[in-house]
């Protein structure tokens, strides 16, 4: 065990330097000079050298590596090339609007998905099952882009009975809160719904054809019991891992949604900082996301390797 | 000299071939694979001959009729330019077709010989592994983002884009592929009857491993498709005037009160093409895995 956990650090720490280099290596290959960028079109050679100097542009670039990742360490980011507020500090405040939009999201994905896979794997073969399988197969072909314009189109445009755009904290006020992200997670969570509801049906069928299920029925528990305590418990364990692993398609689906939304959270700060050249921003935002991204991998394979020994055991490469 | 040829001539090379037509006739007998095929073969055959199928080309403007609702002159009816709409939409479903096929072929050409060295070669896998690491540690989009950034808005960006960020799932699938069949009892008589690693890569691993790359594909093409209607919503892919399905929602946001059709009919389309590839794709992934068959 202690050696699966050791390994699967060192190869997230690489990984993670892998990262770094990439998002350094990445901005620097964007065209146009940051250092014009950050002076504006106008500004003379002098002031361009200044503002060089000042980003330390005009040392060698593993100098410049160094510096950015030892800053990096100590939550120093830089600060936006736009605003000149610190790019930690401004990536802190829109953090919490894409969690708090990205649980909502969580929420209706899972309380859909799962209930909609039990159904479609305990009720086989009726309008029930049918109904769920057409409801994710339709979850998974409409981009969440065009379900969001085409639910403003109806909820705010057609009949106005919610906000079309704009964020209100759960903190501040509960119930306008509420309404301003209910169409936003319910556009984001669909497509992650429709692939819970997959994955819990497909390990609800095999768990329900296991003999510890069979024992169980032979034993005269009653059906719900058999399904709710002991298929669907085991059946979990997959749809948990799958939960983990889509929080990256949950990421490029809140830029989306954001954007169409106008949230000021995290994917609507990355898109904009992608469109005023932002480079201090853009490689604040990508870290933060990569690094989160590795972190939640790595949590979701050590919890996984404690579920089911067998990942640990050396010789099983998934 | 000639026993060597005869046990050459025995290895089960052409077992994939074989099971693959019973393969398709499996998905022909899918009704629902059946609609996915005919509605795919339909959107692709109306996307390609669009300068022929469509009645105006896609930048003919006429200001005399804008903003019209659909009727029997305009399927789709017509933008804030008087451009049909139905026009638009076959030109732009070929941005998507476009997109679609190559970029899936891109992450093929880089992610097969990657992911079979890596599976083969056991010293080249963790710096193979760690390379599709770091590329799965960027989600989708922040990737493809990115590269658009760096190369452009274009249609070859929005392929690229989408391409580059596919290769770690195709890297991992081929990799896994090669694990298991280079143990296979038919692989190690190959190496031992003195084939070279190209001919037991070649011949022997990379055939067997086109089925569960044929189910990669199905999830990738879809997948590429809505990418590249997200890239060029966000101004980031394929630029007007060339009509793409993403470009045509975006600008249809302005006009939500006076033309709301011209949000419906383009994401319509992408709808119907993604569902019949999904439609399709869960077919051939029933006929060529036989574990989701037993379900």
């Amino acid at each position: 065990m202690g050696r699966y956990v050791l390994r699967r650090l060192l190869e997230s720490a690489v990984t993670l330097v892998l990262v770094t280099i990439v998002v350094f290596i990445g901005i620097r290959a964007l065209p146009g000079d940051p250092a014009r960028a950050l002076g504006g079109e106008e500004s003379d050679p002098a002031t361009i050298a200044a503002i060089r100097h000042e980003y330390g542009l005009d040392q060698p670039v593993p100098v410049q590596y160094a510096r950015y990742v030892g800053k990096a360490m100590q939550g120093d980011l830089g600060e936006s090339a736009r605003t000149g507020l610190p790019v930690a500090a401004t990536i802190g405040h829109a953090l919490p609007v894409t969690l708090q939009l990205a649980l909502f999201a969580m929420a209706i994905a899972i309380f859909i998905g799962i209930s909609a896979g039990v159904v479609a794997a305990v009720r086989r073969r009726t309008a029930a099952e049918w109904a769920a399988n057409s409801v994710a197969l339709i979850g998974l072909s409409v981009p969440n882009f065009w379900f969001g314009l085409m639910a403003v189109l109806v909820f705010a445009i057609a009949y106005p009975i919610l906000p079309a755009s704009g964020f209100v904290s759960v903190f501040d006020d509960p119930v306008e809160s509420f309404r301003h992200l209910l169409m936003p997670a319910v556009v984001l969570g669909t497509g992650l719904a429709a692939i819970i509801m997959r994955q819990t049906r497909s390990a609800m069928l095999e768990a329900l054809n296991a003999d510890y299920v069979r024992t169980a029925r032979a034993k005269g528990l009653g059906g719900g019991q058999v399904v709710l305590g002991h298929a669907l418990r085991n059946s979990l364990i997959v749809v948990t891992t799958i939960v983990g692993l889509q929080l990256g398609a949950l990421i490029s689906g809140a830029v989306v949604t954001e954007q169409i939304f106008v949230l000021p959270g995290f994917g609507k700060l990355t898109i904009d900082a992608v469109f005023t050249r932002d480079y201090p921003m853009i490689q604040g935002v990508v870290l933060v996301t990569a690094t989160a991204y590795i972190g939640i991998n790595l949590l979701v394979d050590l919890l996984y390797s404690v579920i089911d020994p067998r990942i640990r055991v050396g010789g099983l490469k998934l | 000299m000639t026993t060597v040829e005869l046990v050459d001539a025995a290895l089960p090379t052409a077992a994939p071939v074989g099971s693959r037509r019973r393969a398709w006739r499996r998905v022909l007998r899918n009704p629902l694979a059946v609609m996915g095929l005919f509605v795919v073969v339909v959107s692709v055959l109306a996307a390609l001959l669009a300068n022929v199928v469509a009645p105006t080309p896609y930048d003919h403007t006429d200001f005399s009729a804008f903003l019209q609702p659909p009727s029997p002159a305009h399927w789709f009816g017509t933008d804030q330019l008087g451009r049909d709409q139905f026009s638009r939409v076959l030109f732009g479903l070929r941005a998507s077709v476009i997109v679609g096929a190559m970029s899936v072929a891109l992450s093929l050409a880089i992610g097969v010989p990657l992911g079979l060295l890596a599976g083969f070669y056991g010293w080249l896998d963790p710096l193979v592994s760690r390379l599709a690491d770091t590329m799965l540690a960027f989600p989708f989009l922040v990737l493809a983002v990115g590269l658009a950034v760096i190369l452009g808005p274009s249609l070859t960006t929005a392929i690229v884009a989408i391409g580059v960020a596919q290769i770690p799932a195709v890297i991992r699938v081929t990799r896994g592929e090669t694990l298991r069949l280079r143990a296979m009892d038919y692989v190690a008589a190959a190496v031992a009857d003195g084939a070279s690693d190209a001919v037991v890569l070649g011949r022997h691993i990379l055939p067997n491993a086109i089925n569960a790359l044929i189910v990669q594909a199905t999830v990738a093409v879809p997948a590429a498709i809505i990418g590249e209607a997200v890239l060029s919503f966000l101004g980031l892919g394929v630029r007007p005037p060339t009509p793409s399905l993403g470009i045509m929602l975006a600008s249809a946001q302005a006009d939500f009160r006076d033309g709301p059709w011209l949000a419906v009919f383009p994401g319509v389309s992408i709808v119907l093409l993604t569902l019949a590839l999904n439609l399709l794709g869960d077919g051939l992934r029933d006929a060529l895995d036989p574990r989701e068959v037993r379900r």
